[in-house]
């Protein structure tokens, strides 16, 4: 979830009960307000009904115009009453009206001059609380709504213009590939968080760079390093086999320590050719026709592997150029053809198709390979002769021109899919 | 014949001399840039193997000193760095080959011969053992004069045993070298043997003086029939 939806979304929460707590106070404070104003003016009425009463003038009739409604009675004058008011909110029937008001009620007691108790009870029309609830609520959801989109917009502007320094940051990050250096990196910022942030990102990144180009130079220079000595080990290896007069035995124990460093050998050029494709140094990019460099490799594996019997379906168009290092093209498509005969059963089949800028070797086989690891340097199935460096130098050189690079297993068959980009 | 070797490794100098030398070569070593120096500027040799990563300077400005100089000496590079671009610097400046590191001597030897076979003259492109001739440039072969047909790997097996004669060759080296890089993970050389089995028919079929005999276990040799 983007920061921003956060925000906003949490604003927003926030100002829901802030609102409905508000619009509760509001609704009590103003109904408190409207009882005291009703309640004075039926106190100003009953008061004058009362004076009537005792004076004997006329009682104002029913009727009258306004919706006031009274009622006077006498108490038993063995009652003992005292003056009393009560005031409560009730339904009120109005005869000429012939319907139910809810009004305001005052319940009054008093003497007259003579000591007779006289039970009054007077009522006032007020409004309709779930009318004005609804009223209340009614305004209160424009205001929210008002409110939350003010918020909103605001939050974004604000957000955009003080987050720009961030964005800009991760917009660099999310570009960034190990090795490409620290080329376009946003500048420092005067706002201490993003300054702090900025900052960090550059450190890390610049410490990244550095251990990569060390271990870089590191392979490197260890694989240079390892050739003279190779070489002097593997000639004084041949030397004893040729001049020495040996027994059976020790020419056979030269014959596999020969073996071994040329094993060595083999290993130490497909470092050294690792090291260099992963430093960048095959800038040359030319025409290259993937499947002609196809069509010579099967014909070599098929020699190569003649003994397996393998059966190669090929279906790929007359010509496929892209543009390469001719000799990466050869490396690339080589590693990816021998692996599929190299594993492959006897007997079994390779297809090799390309369509849609994906050239796709498929071989038999009856267990998934371990995905995660498939392309990691040293990682192999077993098989003897192995470096272990044939698919991770084909995930090297495909890395090396952003190129797709994925294995399927379907079941029975291993597939490894390379998307070129033209 | 004289060559001269500009090595700074110890070890990798002294066989490359014993080598070299038990292959009949008047052989002169010089250890830095210093000592090549001063044996290019007062000596002459027929092919100079220049070591260009030298601890006190370049190979690579030794072999603009030779050019120079106007020598005609031959001049193969070895270095331990198999980078394109040193050996098409080296090569510009008028080397004669460029040989990686790590390297046989066999491999050695044939680069100094081939080099040597090509400053003779353009015409001489051809190899011979016995009664075996390899033109080079038509990839033709002979053997007593009459043509002898051979496929394109057959040829390059032949002319592989040709360049290193009486060594025992090892089949994954000797698939390598024909092979290159694709047989790096091959348990199985029976493609190797088929390709030798119709080689040896076809030179034993035209009465070849030499031919490719098994080593049992190790791989094979190079050499007369008779033996």
């Amino acid at each position: 979830m983007k920061l921003i939806y956060k925000v906003t979304r949490r604003l927003a929460l926030v100002v829901l009960p802030v609102l409905l707590l508000w619009a509760t106070v509001f609704y009590f404070a103003m109904v408190n307000e409207v009882n005291d104003e009703t309640d004075d003016s039926l106190e100003d009425y009953a008061e004058m009904i009362a004076r009537r009463v005792v004076t004997g003038e006329e009682l104002p009739t029913p009727g009258d115009g306004s919706n006031n409604t009274y009622s006077i009675e006498l108490l038993p004058a063995s009652g003992g009453y005292r003056d009393s008011k009560a005031y409560e909110d009730r339904e009120v029937y109005i005869y000429w009206k012939k319907e139910t008001e809810p009004a305001r009620v005052l319940t009054k007691i008093f003497h007259d001059d003579y000591g007779a108790a006289y039970k009054l009870v007077v009522s006032i029309p007020t409004f309709e609380r779930d009318d004005i609830i609804k009223a209340i609520l009614f305004y209160l959801a424009i205001l929210y709504a008002v409110l939350v989109f003010t918020i909103l917009i605001v939050t974004v502007l604000v957000f955009r213009y003080s987050m720009k320094p961030l964005y800009s940051l991760l917009k660099w990050l999310d570009g960034y590939r190990p090795g490409n250096g620290t080329a376009g990196f946003p500048d420092e910022e005067s706002v201490l968080e993003f300054k702090k942030l900025t900052k960090a990102a550059r450190e890390t990144i610049e410490r990244a760079e550095n251990h990569l180009e060390r271990q870089k130079q590191f392979i490197g220079n260890a694989s240079h390093e390892l050739q003279t000595p190779l070489a002097v080990l593997g000639n004084r290896i041949e030397w004893m086999m040729d001049s020495t007069s040996l027994s059976e035995e020790q020419f056979a124990e030269l014959s596999k320590m020969r073996q071994s460093i040329h094993r060595l050998v083999r290993l130490n050029r497909t470092l050294l050719l690792l090291s260099k494709i992963d430093s960048g140094h095959f800038l040359d990019k030319s025409d290259v026709d993937i499947v002609s460099i196809i069509e010579n490799e099967l014909e070599l594996y098929k020699e190569i592997f003649a003994e397996k019997e393998i059966c190669c379906n090929v279906n790929v168009p007359s010509g496929y150029v892209v543009q390469m290092d001719e000799m990466l093209a050869t490396t690339m498509v080589s590693n990816i053809i021998k692996n599929a005969f190299v594993h492959s059963p006897v007997g079994g089949t390779i297809d090799v198709c390309i369509s849609h800028d994906e050239l796709i070797v498929s071989n038999n086989g009856d267990e998934a390979l371990d995905k995660a690891r498939l392309f990691d340097r040293f990682y192999t199935s077993g098989k003897t002769g192995s470096t272990g460096l044939g698919l991770a130098l084909v995930k090297s050189i495909a890395c090396y021109y952003d190129y797709g690079l994925e294995y399927a297993f379907d079941g029975h068959g291993h597939s490894f899919m390379i998307r070129f980009k033209r | 014949m004289k060559l001269l070797i500009i090595e700074d490794d110890n070890s990798l100098r002294e066989i490359m001399h014993r080598a070299l030398t038990s292959e009949g070569y008047v052989v002169e070593v010089a250890p830095t840039y210093f000592d090549a120096c001063d044996k290019i500027a007062g000596y002459s040799y027929d092919c100079i193997l220049l070591d260009i990563m030298l601890p006190d300077g370049n190979g690579l400005r030794l072999l603009e000193q030779i050019k120079a100089l106007d020598k005609d000496d031959r001049v193969i590079i070895i270095s331990a760095r198999d980078s394109l671009d040193d050996k098409i610097e080296g090569l510009d400046l008028g080397a004669d080959d460029y040989l990686p590191k790590p390297f046989y001597m066999a491999e050695l030897s044939a680069r100094i011969k081939s080099v040597m076979r090509r400053g003779a003259g353009a015409v001489n492109r051809t190899m011979s053992a016995g009664n075996i001739v390899l033109d080079l440039q038509s990839r033709l072969v002979t053997v007593n004069g009459n043509a002898v047909t051979l496929l394109k790997k057959e040829f390059d097996i032949l002319l592989y045993f040709m360049q290193r004669p009486n060594h025992i060759i090892d089949k994954a080296v000797l698939a390598e070298s024909v092979w290159g890089d694709h047989i790096d993970m091959v348990d199985n050389f029976q493609f190797v043997y088929a390709q030798i089995k119709n080689l040896r028919k076809r030179l034993a079929d035209a009465g070849a003086s030499q031919n490719i005999k098994a080593v049992y276990g190790f791989g094979y040799k190079f050499t007369d029939t008779e033996v």
